[in-house]
């Protein structure tokens, strides 16, 4: 290496660049990068892709074996039943629960600690990239079930553009709560994914589905009030028409007066924002207090 | 960290020791990292010696702030390390590990670490290309890094770790796995680092390597500071214990009949299936100054003279055993 120079000779350049102050929103945005980078790179990207296209498969097979299914019902199957129910979460478990996970797994998270990064924004800017993919992935996924289920039908296409945008922005919703609170696990536990799916089948799936209080800690139980709130449910049956989300998320008023007692929609939205706000804050207080161990190959 | 900061930190090299390590101790659950070690590390380059799990990762990483002591206090640069990421402005670490992204290129990967060490776009652009230059990666910086070789990954490692130009370099094990050249390539570039004036620790397990860069050596076992110094001192700590000393001689049972009587020979022990002795004496030079005599004297022809306490390996492994 005879012709190698070394680091300091020359005035090496970082000399004029390197600032003063706490916080550098160069290496902030160059994390956010690294993580949608990273979010992009390996085989979850390909699982999430082919889980993306469950739904959208699923639209068009049942169309073409019941076609006398209307849409707005094939819709709430599996626009307002499988995607948040199963779907949402588990998209939210895989990502949030590497967020850090993976960069101690792979050792890597050694080149962020070594940074003039807080561990708390280092937590909060992955937590951001972490929110911005799955948001544009639940948006990719709600849009392509959308295209599945109304192309080629003879509806108003402006209705359903409003439905598809107002559908977006209520899974986004429940995909950032998701994120937040298995963020938060994640810090708390390496087992992120065990209790996650735990979390997901026991409290969202089953809990959430019962007339009981214990709904109301759950995030399916305000994207349902939220949803229900400002979209129409209501379909064409053999009896006539009927409300087909009431019944399904217990919001029928008739059987069920106690629904005036449940939250409005401007409620719903809060308590799903301020949760994960707080969910987000407790992560980055524990994180800013965690050490991180790598196992070296001395400690192998 | 504000220029004042900076400006104290500039000071403080100066006076004070880079690495100061007061009552230190780490415990992971009932293992014992790191035991109640007082330290200071002085600017220079300073090797960093003990076998596996001696401690030395941990070391190094409560240095950078990435554990907590859970006892006592570590300061680098004067400051406290821990949570003090501003600090990191001014810390360099090659880690042991080798993980990178590996998706990346090489010159990527070290732009990405100038980026999140701050840098600015340009700023960041000249520093990873001076910085590849420096460890001699400039011609494979386009490749991706996994299909670098261990040396080329060392030497990405390092650049990484120089590439904002900090004022302390902390490298673990950096010579692991590397060839002969790019050994000899890395000590080249860490000898120089401390003669431009950075304060450098490397640990190493390997005695040799860390002679050839530095004599200011500590050495550390079972989390424990077995010795520290240059390396002369701790020789001279070796030297109120014995030593052994092999004798190669045809004739070795008449030798080791010379020997025998002599006060200043403690030990002995015969090598029969290599025609030798091994010597064990407390006063190593003495012995080495009568050894031409009696080879003259008694017409013995000694062959081969050697001990293993010469080399730094031997006085390693006598300190850490002891």
């Amino acid at each position: 290496m005879s012709s190698a120079t070394s680091a300091s000779e020359v005035g090496h350049p970082v000399n004029r660049s390197l600032r003063a102050g706490r916080f550098s929103l160069t290496a902030l945005t160059t994390l956010f990068l690294l993580t949608l980078r990273q979010y992009m790179h390996g085989k979850r990207w390909i699982v999430m892709g082919i889980l993306f296209l469950m739904p959208a498969g699923l639209a068009i097979l049942i169309r073409a074996t019941r076609s006398n299914i209307p849409s707005e019902a094939l819709e709430f199957l599996i626009v307002y039943l499988l995607i948040p129910q199963a779907l949402l979460p588990l998209v939210a478990l895989v990502y949030s629960s590497g967020m850090l996970q993976d960069e101690q797994e792979e050792q890597t998270i050694t080149y962020l600690l070594i940074r003039p990064m807080a561990k708390w924004a280092i937590y909060l800017v992955k937590l951001l990239a972490t929110l911005t993919t799955t948001v544009v992935l639940t948006a990719v996924l709600t849009t392509l079930t959308y295209v599945a289920i109304y192309l080629g039908r003879d509806n108003q296409g402006q209705s359903v553009l409003l439905r598809c945008v107002q559908s977006i922005s209520i899974h986004a919703l429940a995909v950032i709560s998701y994120c937040c609170f298995f963020g938060l696990i994640s810090v708390l536990t390496k087992r992120v994914l065990i209790v996650g799916i735990i979390y997901t089948v026991v409290i969202e799936g089953v809990l959430a589905n019962l007339p009981f209080g214990i709904r109301l800690a759950t995030v399916i139980y305000y994207t349902r009030i939220i949803a229900y709130r400002t979209l129409d449910f209501v379909i064409p049956t053999p009896h006539g028409k009927e409300n087909i989300a009431a019944d399904a998320w217990q919001f029928n008023i008739k059987s069920d007066p106690s629904l005036l007692d449940h939250p409005q929609l401007c409620t719903a939205v809060t308590i799903l924002l301020v949760s994960s706000l707080v969910f987000a804050a407790l992560a980055a207080i524990l994180c800013s207090r965690k050490e991180f161990y790598v196992k070296t190959p001395e400690k192998n | 960290m504000h220029s004042e900061d900076s400006n104290q930190i500039a000071r403080s090299v100066e006076v004070e020791p880079i690495v100061i390590f007061d009552e230190v101790s780490k415990w992971y659950g009932n293992v014992i990292g790191i035991n109640k070690l007082s330290l200071r590390i002085p600017a220079g380059v300073t090797g960093l010696l003990g076998p596996n799990g001696a401690g030395k990762s941990t070391l190094l990483q409560l240095a950078t702030g990435q554990l907590f002591p859970s006892q006592g206090k570590v300061r680098v640069l004067g400051r406290e390390v821990w949570n003090n990421s501003a600090l990191n402005r001014f810390i360099g670490l090659c880690p042991e590990q080798d993980a990178f992204y590996e998706w990346m290129t090489g010159w990527e990967f070290v732009h990405t670490c100038a980026r999140l060490s701050g840098l600015r776009r340009s700023a960041a652009r000249d520093a990873t290309q001076h910085t590849l230059n420096a460890v001699g990666m400039a011609k494979h910086q386009n490749r991706s890094v996994r299909g670098y070789s261990k040396g080329m990954r060392q030497r990405t490692k390092l650049a990484q770790a120089l590439v904002h130009d900090p004022q302390v370099l902390f490298l673990d094990e950096p010579l692991t796995g590397t060839d002969p050249v790019a050994r000899r390539d890395l000590m080249n570039i860490i000898e120089r680092l401390g003669s431009e004036g950075k304060s450098v620790v490397v640990s190493s397990h390997v005695l040799h390597e860390v002679e050839s860069i530095t004599p200011n050596i500590i050495l550390l076992n079972h989390g424990r500071l077995v010795a520290e110094g240059h390396v002369r001192q701790i020789r001279d700590l070796i030297d109120k214990h014995p030593h052994h000393i092999v004798l190669i001689c045809d004739d070795y049972r008449r030798l080791a009949a010379q020997l025998i009587v002599r006060d200043d020979v403690e030990g002995l022990a015969v090598l029969a299936k290599d025609k030798g002795l091994m010597v064990e004496t407390h006063s190593p030079d003495a012995f080495y100054g009568s050894l031409p005599g009696l080879s003259l004297a008694e017409g013995l022809t000694i062959r081969e003279v050697y001990s293993d306490d010469d080399n730094l390996e031997a006085v390693f492994k006598y300190l850490v055993n002891k």
